[in-house]
């Protein structure tokens, strides 16, 4: 196939706020995620001749745009310390003496693939997501989001396994106390 | 071998759920996914915890997706479409 399958005068009109939002559900900075997205369409122009019309249009756009927000993420803090003994990423859940969670987890009552589903439990997780500290942020994202392996993400930011481990347990525990608080309390709503 | 089957026996909550998460991230040693195993065998409480980072995971997995819900309502702003598509417009 020929460059020609490329239609760069359609782009902004069909993939832009596709390309934003995706870039925000990753970047905590709104800036940031503008930028990622107009630095796509750039490299997309400029190397529009390479396209060698293997994948879509829009596959080869968000392929760029992954790039960059690898890059992007890359471009931050080399080395990722996390100080575990932090307030801030602190273990948020409790137990009683018995070693008992308390409170005790009551049931989301909710089926994994249906809720995966649910735009307004979308938004409530990408807020709870961009409440997060930036480096739990985007350890999450790296993780869950993306689904690099936790041997990628520990050899790009140099982060001791046990150390990673400890992190995503503690993003997830945070994200789900979020999620409680945010969508428990306005679950009527949905329902 | 003796002394790891009886820890496996006698957890808490609080010794395995960091487990739970961790079953996500990498595979867990032999004894310690014996130990939670056995642990949700007997309990419900720890059952409802591994269910509810089932469904972060999967709602995460969802929210990465190019046709997520997540910010429907938020569009690049105009002016920058703009300068995009002027740029556009002089490469082509």
């Amino acid at each position: 196939m020929s460059p020609e399958t490329l239609e760069p005068q359609q782009w902004v009109e069909n993939y832009a706020d596709m390309m934003y939002r995706f870039t925000l559900v990753r970047v905590k900075d709104p800036e940031a995620a503008e930028e990622l997205v107009q630095a796509t369409f750039f490299a997309a122009l400029k190397s529009q001749y390479t396209f060698a019309g293997k994948s879509s249009e829009k596959t080869w756009l968000f392929g760029i745009l992954k790039h960059k927000t690898m890059d992007y993420f890359r471009s931050g803090e080399k080395h990722i310390s996390i100080d575990l003994t932090s307030t801030e990423d602190a273990d948020r859940i409790s137990f009683d003496a018995t070693g008992h969670m308390t409170p005790k987890p009551a049931s989301w009552n909710m089926n994994p693939e249906k809720a995966a589903e649910n735009s307004a439990l979308a938004k409530v997780l990408a807020k709870c997501l961009s409440g997060l500290p930036e480096k739990l942020h985007k350890l999450f994202v790296l993780k869950e989001i993306d689904g690099l392996s936790s041997e990628e993400i520990c050899k790009e930011f140099n982060i001791k396994p046990t150390n990673l481990w400890v992190i995503l347990h503690r993003t997830r525990n945070q994200l789900k106390l979020c999620l409680e608080s945010n969508w428990l309390n306005t679950k009527l709503r949905f329902l | 071998m003796i002394d790891g089957m009886l820890k496996a026996l006698k957890v808490t909550c609080q010794d395995v759920y960091p487990l739970i998460s961790e079953t996500q991230d990498h595979p867990l040693p032999f004894f310690s996914r014996m130990r939670l195993k056995m642990h949700l065998a007997i309990c419900e409480l720890c059952h409802i915890y591994r269910k509810q980072l089932e469904i972060i995971c999967k709602m995460a997995q969802s929210l990465g997706k190019d046709d997520s819900k997540a910010f429907e309502e938020t569009s690049l702003k105009p002016e920058v479409k703009e300068k995009i598509q002027k740029w556009i417009a002089e490469k082509t």
